[in-house]
């Protein structure tokens, strides 16, 4: 069997369209948008008429669009670049948040409270993806606040209700974030009716880049920059533009929204084979988050083994490429808080997270249930015994 | 071809036995074992834990073509080693932990999750040998006495035998230098590591201090006594102190001296000359034969009872859950916590932990 990449929410391979859009801009297009001579006035254009396209598939202005170098620093900018802003200016916003959110966004919010005293609530999510709302509106009380709630969830694909928690939010002179990495190009994204002040995405997410993203600053939304220097993105992100970045994600950006609904309706249709298939293959095991709402290209099992690192590797060994929770806890084993904030800290599945996308298809789906039934067969026999 | 999971520490032995494993066709796995944390802070697990060792071992897999992973193993470890080092220490008593590790944590890891992962044999650098004469696998010194490890394996359970593999066996550490060189292994001029790999300073007494209430006897001051009761002087805590050791006594003495015993009861440090510290009763506890049959009464073995320490004759007193030694000559630094361990010839039969050790003048005394 050729080894399988199921593991898209974690990367996703460069689409050869995107390729071809960046490949001037490294090569003879090599300028500096910010040098005034013909090299930095190409390079200048190809930036600004990036912005205006990512501005005209999202349906915001050019000038709301900051190019970043990913995702983690565009949730970096916008929680502590807000927080410090507000904090500037009057009083400094409470930060509001949910559990299951990124690494990106829980860990800037923890170290703002470390660091410089933010007050942080990390709201529960339950298993199906709800939110307490009477919780939220709680949180939101009696102070000046920042909601940042994820739209997909990157460990489960567990839609979270946005738009519903923006609505309160905004009612009570709240700004809202939205971490969008694994809603762009999944679910159908409407900044206006989501109705969000700050908005994440990333570009190797979505067949695009590494090291490149936006934020998408609404405005009149005030921030502080993270880097100081040479002033350009409006100054919150100083720093030689990369003119390839921001081209190829701007590509990729309008591929995958354009491409949205057929692309979900064909992994839509991958994924039910495959969870039909594993339930039928691995009795006891779960699909994290299956009661709530989800974006189609995650399938999230709890699989009944104790040892979910040694599960990952046999997976590897027979060539079947998977996470657990989500990528960023590599080298030894580590639990991941998504899943402890779902199903309690004493949660006895082993999580692996299959994720489909491009070029991924119902045999490769399939392919990795057999593998993985066979594999999960060597850590409790009985698991596999009652298949066929 | 079949599937071997070679543990890998990041020395040059591991790495040399990985290599061989590949040339030999086989599919390999390299796998390194985070045992331990150094700033005792799991939660940071990134930024300690022996990172140096596997980045090396990563490396070396990276340029042999095989995968790598980590197995951490911290938990069991702390526990079967780490604590076992400091409790022993504690009764006054001299451990060994890698014997500790290799019988109760890594070898066990090594195969249960070998078979997870589809692994039929394990494999490590260690300078031993498995002899087959037709009467199944024997587990042997290493060709290179010098660099020989039987000691510290003698307690591998036997039904393991058939599926363990020693690439170095038959190597002496100066060819498998030269291999690590001629394959341009990241780790071949890496020098070799004499410390416990938890006790990276080399000061133990620090992680007692450590890991033990700061009020422990082990750690308070007591008498330096002669064998006849004499208190010759004070110690800072009789943890600092090993049988046979003849440093850190202090001067003044007409002839070298020992410490022949150490007793925790009393806190007292026991010193004699060397012919008050030579044994030749020995009781050796916690047995596990390499060998399907232990030796029976009356069997003639030869016995080594410290690292690197050359064996010598004994005679097999009795054998049951303990066994007792009656040893042909006197030998120094018969130490309790140390391992005893058994051979016929090269093969290793099996062994345990010194219990006590006498004088037959006392016994029959």
């Amino acid at each position: 069997m050729d080894p399988l990449y199921l593991d898209h929410a974690a990367t996703s391979p460069l689409r050869p369209e995107v390729r071809e859009a960046m490949a001037p801009f490294l090569d003879a297009r090599f300028g500096n948008a910010s040098s005034r001579h013909r090299w930095g006035r190409e390079a200048a254009a190809a930036l600004e008429d990036a912005r205006a396209d990512v501005a005209e598939v999202l349906g915001v202005r050019p000038s709301e669009i900051l190019f970043v170098r990913g995702g983690t620093e565009s949730d970096n900018l916008a929680l502590v670049g807000a927080w410090r802003a507000g904090r500037s200016r009057s009083a400094p916003p409470r930060l509001v948040t949910t559990a299951v959110e990124h690494s990106a966004v829980l860990e800037a919010a923890r170290w703002l409270r470390e660091a410089e005293g933010a007050e942080v609530r990390e709201l529960d999510v339950s298993p199906d993806g709800r939110l307490d709302l009477d919780a939220l509106e709680e949180a939101l009380d009696g102070t000046p606040a920042l909601l940042s709630i994820m739209s997909v969830n990157n460990e489960t694909g567990l839609r979270l209700p946005v738009a519903e928690a923006a609505a309160l939010a905004r009612a009570r002179g709240a700004l809202v974030h939205t971490d969008a990495a694994q809603a762009v190009g999944k679910i159908p994204l409407s900044i206006a009716e989501a109705s969000v002040d700050l908005l994440t995405a990333t570009g190797h997410k979505i067949n695009g880049p590494k090291g490149t993203g936006i934020l998408f600053v609404r405005e009149g939304t005030v921030l502080e920059p993270l880097l100081h220097g040479g002033g350009q993105e409006r100054g919150l992100r100083p720093g030689t533009e990369d003119v390839a970045g921001a081209v190829g994600f701007a590509c990729a950006l309008r591929l995958a929204v354009a491409e949205q609904a057929e692309s979900a309706r064909r992994l839509e249709t991958i994924r039910s084979s495959f969870g039909r298939a594993i339930r039928d293959a691995i009795p006891g095991a779960r699909v994290n988050g299956s009661g709530g709402p989800r974006a189609p290209h995650v399938s999230s099992l709890g699989l009944p083994v104790e040892d979910g690192a040694a599960l990952l590797m046999a997976l590897d060994l027979e060539g079947v490429a998977v996470s657990g929770g989500s990528a960023c806890h590599s080298g030894a084993e580590s639990s991941s808080h998504v899943i402890a904030a779902l199903y309690g800290p004493d949660d006895p599945m082993a999580t692996v997270r299959f994720s489909f996308g491009l070029g991924t298809t119902e045999e490769d789906a399939l392919a990795a249930v057999a593998v993985t039934r066979e594999v999960v067969g060597r850590f409790s026999p009985r698991a596999a015994r009652a298949a066929p | 071809m079949s599937r071997v999971l070679v543990a890998m520490s990041g020395g040059v032995d591991s790495s040399v036995a990985a290599a061989l494993l590949v040339e030999a066709g086989h599919e390999v796995v390299g796998v390194t074992m985070k045992t331990f944390c150094y700033s005792e802070t799991p939660a940071h697990g990134k930024t300690c834990c022996g990172l140096d060792g596997i980045a090396d071992a990563k490396r070396v897999a990276d340029a042999l073509g095989i995968v790598h992973y980590v197995f951490d193993v911290e938990e069991d470890f702390t526990r079967d080693v780490i604590d076992d080092f400091v409790a022993e220490y504690a009764r006054g008593r001299t451990p060994n932990p890698c014997v500790r590790c290799n019988s109760n944590t890594k070898f066990r890891d090594l195969m249960a999750r070998g078979r997870l992962l589809g692994c039929d044999r394990i494999a490590t650098g260690h300078y031993v040998r498995i002899e087959d004469g037709g009467e199944g696998p024997r587990l042997a010194r290493g060709r290179d006495l010098s660099k020989d490890q039987s000691y510290f394996l003698w307690g591998l359970p036997a039904e393991m035998l058939p599926h363990l593999l020693f690439p170095l066996g038959a190597l002496t550490k100066t060819e498998v230098r030269e291999r690590a060189r001629a394959l341009a292994l990241a780790t071949a001029e890496k020098p070799e590591s004499q410390e416990i790999c938890f006790v990276p300073t080399g000061d133990y007494r620090d992680l007692l201090r450590r890991r033990l209430d700061g009020a422990h006897p082990a750690l308070e001051p007591g008498a330096i006594v002669a064998t006849d009761g004499r208190e010759l002087g004070r110690h800072e805590g009789f943890a600092g102190f090993t049988v046979g050791q003849r440093r850190g006594l202090g001067g003044g003495f007409s002839e070298p001296m020992y410490v022949v015993e150490i007793r925790p009861g009393a806190r007292e440090v026991v010193v004699g000359t060397r012919e008050e510290l030579g044994r030749d009763v020995v009781r050796v506890g916690e047995l596990n034969w390499v060998e399907a049959e232990p030796p029976v009464p009356g069997a003639r073995v030869s016995v080594q009872l410290r690292y690197r320490a050359p064996a010598v004759e004994a005679e097999v007193e009795a054998v049951g859950d303990e066994l007792l030694l009656r040893l042909r000559e006197p030998q120094p630094a018969v130490t309790p916590g140390q391992s005893a361990v058994l051979f016929t010839g090269d093969r290793v039969l099996g062994g345990g932990r010194i219990e006590r050790a006498w004088r037959v003048s006392d016994v029959s005394a």
